[in-house]
This record gives structure tokens, C-alpha cells and sequence, in this order.
């Protein structure tokens, strides 16, 4: 039971520090729209197929 | 977008998979497309249509959205952004990323196909944590 409990807090945490990091990912020449200084900027990954 | 014109910015950055047999030809049409100033265009298209995205099917959209379509051709057969191409993938295994679609929230990353609402529910506290 103990063990489970630590495992758990760990998870917890776990999960909240992958919810505050953050990743530079430079925006370079790649295809954008909407204005270069907007307060939120979304970097999206695709794949057409 | 609309939603959050002038607040908002998207950039896109092509992660074709090796396995896929039209990913990367869809990447290079995408890009060839915004040569001519239609990359929005055709990304949309290339949303619609896939995975029916083989090289008959893309110069068929080049003419339907109205591209010069010998330029079109040229490019895409020419492999002419295969270097941005590389480079964006070589970002992405960089990252560690191994699905799409992956986007970056000024820098919140979160992976894979999402409904519109989840993903505007993280604009929005972006947009308010920027305004403080």
C-alpha cells in the first residue's frame, strides 16, 4: 500500500512538471499566419498523409 | 484562427513519416504552393483530401486552387524543399517527437490529434497568462 502511495505522488508530479515545461522551438522560415509578435504563437508538427 | 485573429500565430513544420508513401511529396506540393502565396490553400486541401495525396492527385489540387501548375510541377519533381523539409524533421527528432499532429503552445507541447475545444482551452489561458 505504502509503495503504491509513493508511486502515486510520483506520477502526480511527474505529470505536473511535463505540464510546466516548456520548449524552445525556433519558428525560422517556416509557413506562419498571423502577426509575427502575437502573444500566443502554436508550432504545429504535420504530416499531410 | 478566426477566433483569435491578430492575438494568435501558427507556424507549421513538416514531420512526414519515412514509412508513408506521399508524405513527403504532400510537404513539398504544401511548400511549392507557398511559392506562389497559397501554402494556406493547399494546406487545407491537402487536409481534405488525404491520404489520396500521390503526385496525379496534388497537380490536380495545383490546378483546382488555381497555381501555376508547371512551376507547381517542377518544384515538387525537383525536390526543391527538400532541405527545409530535412530540417524541420531533423527539429522534430530533435524534440523527441514521435507522432503528429504535435503542436507547441508557446512551448506547452501536446501531442496528437485533439478536439478544437482542448486546444483552445490552452490558447486561452496563454493568452491571459501573456496579459498579465
Amino acid at each position: 500500500m505504502k509503495k503504491l502511495m509513493i508511486l502515486l505522488l510520483l506520477l502526480v508530479a511527474a505529470v505536473s512538471y511535463a505540464a510546466e515545461k516548456r520548449f524552445v522551438v525556433p519558428v525560422g522560415d517556416s509557413p506562419s499566419y498571423g502577426p509575427d509578435n502575437a502573444l500566443v504563437t502554436v508550432i504545429e508538427f504535420i504530416d499531410f498523409q | 484562427m478566426e477566433t483569435f485573429k491578430g492575438k494568435v500565430r501558427l507556424v507549421i513544420k513538416n514531420y512526414p513519416y519515412k514509412y508513408r508513401d506521399f508524405s513527403h511529396i504532400a510537404a513539398e506540393a504544401s511548400l511549392a504552393a507557398g511559392d506562389q502565396g497559397k501554402y494556406w490553400e493547399m494546406h487545407d486541401v491537402l487536409i481534405k483530401n488525404s491520404p489520396k495525396l500521390d503526385r496525379e492527385s496534388l497537380i490536380k489540387y495545383a490546378k483546382e486552387i488555381g497555381l501555376d501548375v508547371k512551376a507547381f510541377t517542377e518544384s515538387v519533381d525537383g525536390r526543391k524543399h527538400a532541405a527545409r523539409i530535412e530540417r524541420d524533421k531533423k527539429l522534430a527528432v530533435e524534440l523527441d517527437l514521435y507522432n503528429t499532429p504535435t503542436f507547441f503552445i508557446n512551448g506547452r507541447m501536446v501531442i496528437g490529434e485533439r478536439p478544437y475545444e482542448y486546444l483552445k482551452k490552452i490558447i486561452e489561458e496563454e493568452l491571459k497568462n501573456a496579459k498579465q
